[in-house]
């Protein structure tokens, strides 16, 4: 190796990219045609530079997806659903009064619309007035259990015939005895199943649950 | 060509366009829905390619991403579009992940993890000729590459991310990371060339390594 090797191979990966001097440029072309060592440390730069170029990314995996979309709702909708709680917080007081002290406990329950984790892509294009909807809740079980300050999101999948397969906690802290509530709020509450070109069919809804507590 | 790459032509679409990046901005701060879910699905993959590479745990990331875009969804009011859309973001990553950093390394002082291969996709293909031996043989130097870039010091890696695998400009760089461009060279000098040490018998033409 010669004593200039270090002080070229150091512009190496400028000179990939281009980016050198018109001098520098010359003098690596110049290095290059005698020295096969200089030759051998730029293919291997070379090659590293697009090792790194074309490293694959970290796929989002879809339930971080999933949150990502829960947090963005909530963000979205953090001021109507406060309002929404201070009107109801208001509505349920004189309910209370006559029994002063009382405390009435309920669950909210929210659901967030996110079209494209319900409804397959391929059917997204039609448009033939409502014959796609994700599933509704009708009727949830009056349950009630702690839910902290933020909530729960359940992501609940419903079968054609309504009944909840299965639901996985998205996020929120919850205990074993919050999940054992969960259990018989999914059980006993009522839905309606996807519509899929207006015949039911399985599908997937997220559900934002949050305790509200009124004392009159 | 794998999703990832449509995810670049996305970006660099994104930021060649400066009126459809004004529009998309001018959405965002007026709280469109299907804007942020269009800004989700063009970022959160770099997003959290990028922070993956910058925190200590990579099974932090998602962590931190969220954290990230929680700051994206509040702060998208205060964007004055003095710098593009996706340098803003990368900043805001940048200084989560590096928060995030700094927090694990005052808790756990040790080595990096390694990152668990599920969520790694494939290797990219260079050229339709490229052979499996090839694509493997590629695949076992990226898993090397990733390691030597895990081992280098925080701001040499972040430059070496930012530049190589993200292709950003030196001039973006020194936004995204609030330092002279001339640091960002220096410290661009240094990680080549740290990185190049890391990997001694690498990419040999006789395929040891
Ligand atoms: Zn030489």
């Amino acid at each position: 190796m010669f004593e200039s090797c270090l002080e070229i191979r150091r512009h190496f990966w400028d000179y990939l990219e281009g980016e050198c001097d018109r001098s520098v440029f010359r003098s690596i072309r110049y290095h290059l045609d005698y020295c096969a060592s200089c030759r051998m440390e730029l293919e291997r730069i070379e090659t590293l530079k697009n090792d790194l170029d074309t490293l694959p990314a970290r796929r989002v995996p879809p339930e971080l997806a999933l949150r990502l979309r829960v947090k963005l709702s909530r963000h979205l909708h953090q001021n109507l659903l406060d309002r929404f709680l201070v009107f109801v917080d208001n509505a349920l007081k004189p309910l209370l009064l006559p029994a002063s002290g009382g405390v009435l406990a309920a669950i909210l329950c929210f659901a967030l619309i996110m079209g494209s984790q319900i409804i397959p892509a391929a059917s997204m294009t039609d448009d033939s007035g409502g014959s796609n909807q994700p599933p509704r809740v009708q009727m949830l079980a009056p349950i009630t259990f702690p839910t902290g300050e933020e909530g729960i999101v359940v992501v609940t999948h419903i079968d054609a015939e309504g009944r909840v397969l299965s639901y996985r906690v998205l996020s929120g802290s919850y205990s074993p005895q919050v999940l054992r509530h969960l259990d018989r709020m999914m059980y006993f509450s009522h839905f309606q199943p996807a519509m899929m070109d207006g015949k039911p069919t399985d599908g997937q809804v997220v559900l934002s649950l949050r305790q509200i507590t009124v004392r009159g | 060509m794998s999703y990832v790459r449509t995810v670049e032509a996305a970006l660099d679409r994104a930021s060649r366009i400066a009126g459809e990046e004004a529009t998309l901005v001018a959405e965002l701060q007026a709280g469109s829905e299907g804007a942020f879910a269009y800004l989700l699905g063009v970022y959160q993959t770099p997003v959290f390619d990028l922070v993956s590479h910058i925190v200590e745990n990579p099974s932090d990331a998602a962590d931190v991403l969220q954290d990230v875009f929680v700051k994206v969804f509040r702060r998208i009011g205060q964007f004055q579009g003095d710098s593009s859309l996706k340098t803003w973001i990368y900043k805001i990553a940048i200084h989560e992940a590096s928060n995030h950093r700094r927090s694990w390394l005052r808790r756990f002082r040790r080595e990096p993890v390694s990152l668990d291969a599920e969520t790694i996709g494939p290797p990219i293909a260079q050229s339709r000729e490229d052979t499996p031996y090839q694509m493997l043989e590629k695949s076992e130097r990226q898993a090397l590459v990733r390691r030597a870039l895990a081992s280098l010091a925080s701001p040499y890696r972040t430059v070496v991310v930012l530049r190589e695998i993200e292709g950003m400009s030196y001039e973006e760089i020194a936004q995204v990371l609030g330092v002279a461009e001339g640091t960002v060279k220096s410290r661009l000098v240094r990680g080549r060339e740290l990185l190049r040490r890391k990997l001694a018998g690498y990419g040999a033409p006789s395929g040891i390594i």
